[in-house]
């Protein structure tokens, strides 16, 4: 999880060319006011999207029927859709990636927290992985009892999440409630996604699975959870040290910027999360395997990374926060890196556009990474493509405004090598 | 008079380090070399499936693949084909799971243009590892997954070797010249040669040592990398030795940076700890925490001594993210 340094490239002869052209557009302090008010905008719809998913898990274990799984479901993917565009603040603010775990850790041992299919097997690396928690109210761990009798928020994030040091044991987040509303996608790289019944959920005889009680208590203490940690970093951007981070440092958030596009577009998205799956032709590897919302997630990442550059969000209510952008000032420094990295922004949105119109059309992201599936590889690849492109020019925005005179900053380790030490 | 004439031919004579150097004296020769020992695997596995015979060439196989494996950038990006020669970790275990299907299915599967369709994980040094020094007995006569797999290992060290030497060597020795969309200017060869030695490092304090050190209660010794053939120290010691040759190649001028490779390197070679076992044991595990140590010091020397030598940052990188 180290972030990408940058050293300051310094070229005279261009700085003081630079110095002598007109007066930027925009100013790293009005790029960085826009920054913030993008990610308080961006972490206040993940807020009130999963705010709805969680009186609809209410409405559901209340009411377990179709219509009330039905409509958990949906909330749940309309609260995909804004956090997945606040991904690309990860990367550059050390505040999101140490929080980030806790909402969207991915891939996991779904085994851990319910039942699963024969076919699952136990994993040699985590000997929790089919642990099965909800039918478990008790377990020992390295010797020591552990009383899960209650599950509840704080259990789940400060027992079991991540339990035995494992980064498969994922007990909270995103995903852990994907499985816990759609179940196990046990069709392979063929069509249909998780068809968990509603009577999971249904109390007394019509009980289905086993331990009713204990799984709807866990489906709401882990949705609790995830709105308590998304209002968290809502209130890091909207007043708290995040934001305060950015602004009394521009430059950092000219850092932060970048580093999140690049380190989102090719390490974790393109490498981790797309071509791994490709390379091997494992339907396990896609980031939302349980609901089959992969072409979403991956979509509303690419825009994510696009919107931090050109300084615009459109909210959930359509509304738009906009602002002086990177995109203004890369452009002062070298008109030629920003119009070929927009257009390779847009490139890369267009082909994971085309992912997700393909899945929408009905080759969902799993059937895409069936063996002997080129249509499938090829609209993945191209998409990925795309990104690695980006991220050339990405690293050639850091450089033109490290020439321009901008100092990009690098981290500790970079700049002070003797701070890691300390 | 002697004095300016010194000048002079300092000036005279081009620098015999930087990235093209690089490309032709550390790169294009580690890949010829990997793919003629990957050949020589393939070779020996058709004269005979007696793991006896075949684990010498597998260890030279992998010991070339190690020379040239902190290059993750150009034709082993294309096509995931770096992947297709070594998948680790792998920890579902996906690659013995794919395996175990092969040798048990459709012979069909094992035909060159199928085999090359199945999943990284089921190819590659680390699928014949499991072969080659098998935990327990397989499910059926593992020889023609052998064949298969050797096969395609040499394969695609072939391609990427070819691609090297008939495309991306140019790509990168044009670096900055009109026409070349890869790299605009000459500093960007130098930054992914650079960003290449500071991740691959990384890797080796993450993965190579990170993994089997695991934490002080749960010590990990299993988890090192190609343990079943006996190589984990082996893996460190060449790998420092390579990203040694490279930053050689870089510059001439970066004697910390050297100091510290050598630092690394007498600690791994003395350590007398092969496989890494020590890891479960506090007097040994010292040691290997030692090492790890001065890697991860190598990689801020690397980081705050080569860097500016060669005026270029790190760029953005594989290991980003997770």
């Amino acid at each position: 999880m180290r972030l990408s340094l940058f050293a300051t490239l310094t070229t005279t002869a261009l700085t003081a060319t630079l110095f002598a052209a007109p007066v930027f557009a925009a100013t790293p302090e009005a790029v960085a006011q826009t920054y913030v008010d993008m990610a308080a905008a961006g972490y206040g719809d993940s807020l009130t999207t999963a705010q709805a998913l969680q009186k609809a898990v209410a409405a559901l274990i209340a009411s377990p029927s179709d219509v009330t799984l039905a409509a958990a479901k949906t909330a749940w993917l309309a609260a995909r859709v804004p956090y997945q565009q606040t991904e690309a603040f990860r990367f550059g603010n050390s505040i999101v990636d140490d929080w980030e775990g806790k909402v969207n850790a991915w891939p996991l041992d779904e085994g851990l927290i319910d039942y699963v299919d024969a076919s699952y097997g136990q994993s040699d690396e985590n000997p929790l992985s089919s642990l099965n928690i909800i039918a478990t109210p008790k377990f020992t761990l390295s010797g020591a009892e552990i009383d899960a009798s209650a599950l509840t928020s704080d259990f789940i994030s400060g027992t079991l999440h991540e339990v035995d040091g494992i980064e498969a044991n994922v007990a909270s987040g995103y995903h852990a409630i994907e499985f816990l509303l759609w179940g196990q996608d046990l069709n392979g790289t063929g069509p249909g996604a998780g068809a968990r019944a509603a009577s999971d959920y249904a109390q007394g005889a019509a009980c289905t699975n086993g331990n009713c009680d204990r799984r709807a208590a866990y489906l709401q203490a882990a949705t609790d959870l995830l709105v308590s940690d998304l209002g968290y970093m809502a209130d890091q951007w909207t007043s708290g040290e995040a934001r305060e981070t950015i602004l009394k440092d521009p430059n950092a958030a000219l850092s932060a910027i970048l580093t999140g596009m690049g380190s989102l577009s090719y390490g974790e998205l393109a490498g981790e999360r797309m071509r791994l799956g490709v390379m091997l032709n494992d339907p396990e590897e896609e980031h939302d395997c349980f609901s089959d919302n992969t072409h979403n997630s991956h979509y509303y990442d690419g825009l994510g990374i696009r919107n931090v550059y050109t300084g615009s969000y459109t909210r959930v209510d359509g509304s738009v926060i906009s602002g002086p952008s990177m995109s203004d000032l890369v452009a002062s420094a070298d008109a030629a890196v920003d119009a070929q990295l927009r257009g390779e922004l847009d490139a890369s949105v267009a082909a994971l556009a085309a992912v997700k119109t393909a899945a929408e059309g009905g080759m969902a992201y799993d059937q895409m990474l069936a063996p002997g599936n080129a249509k499938g590889e090829a609209l993945i690849m191209g998409a990925v493509d795309a990104l690695v492109t980006q991220t050339a020019s990405i690293n050639r925005a850091v450089t033109a405004l490290g020439a321009a005179g901008v100092a990009i900053e690098g981290s500790d380790s970079l700049d002070n090598p003797g701070a890691v030490f300390q | 008079m002697l004095k300016p004439l010194a000048v002079l031919l300092c000036l005279a004579t081009p620098a015999l380090a930087d990235f093209p150097e690089a490309v032709t004296q550390h790169i294009l020769p580690g890949y010829a070399r990997f793919a003629q020992a990957s050949q020589n695997l393939a070779d020996a596995a058709t004269r005979s499936c007696d793991v006896a015979d075949l684990r010498p060439a597998y260890q030279a196989a992998f010991d070339a693949w190690m020379g040239v494996q902190h290059l993750r950038f150009g034709p082993v990006e294309q096509g995931g084909l770096g992947l297709a020669i070594a998948y680790w970790p792998d920890p579902k275990g996906s690659g013995s799971r794919a395996q175990m299907a092969l040798l048990t299915g459709d012979a069909a599967q094992l035909d060159p243009a199928m085999f090359a369709k199945q999943s990284i994980a089921a190819r590659g040094l680390f699928a014949l590892e499991r072969l080659l020094y098998p935990a327990g007995n397989l499910p059926a006569d593992p020889c023609p997954l052998t064949r298969a797999t050797t096969t395609d290992l040499a394969r695609v060290a072939g391609e990427v070797n070819d691609a090297w030497v008939t495309a991306y060597a140019d790509t990168m020795l044009t670096a900055g010249e009109a026409g070349n969309t890869t790299y605009l200017t000459r500093p960007e060869a130098r930054q992914v040669l650079f960003t290449q030695l500071v991740t691959s490092l990384e890797f080796t304090d993450d993965s190579r040592l990170g993994r089997p050190l695991g934490s002080f209660t749960t010590p990990r010794p299993e988890r090192a990398e190609a343990l079943a053939s006996g190589r984990p120290l082996r893996n460190i010691i060449l790998s420092l030795q390579a990203q040694k040759a490279l930053a050689l190649a870089l510059t001439p001028d970066a004697p910390q940076t050297i100091a510290a490779f050598d630092h690394a390197l007498g600690l791994a070679e003395t350590l007398d700890d092969p496989e890494l076992a020590g890891v479960a044991m506090p007097e040994s595990r010292l040691k290997v925490e030692i090492l790890q140590q001065a890697i991860e010091a190598l990689r801020i020397v690397v980081l705050s001594e080569l860097g500016p030598e060669l005026d270029v940052g790190i760029g953005f990188n594989a290991a980003d993210g997770d």
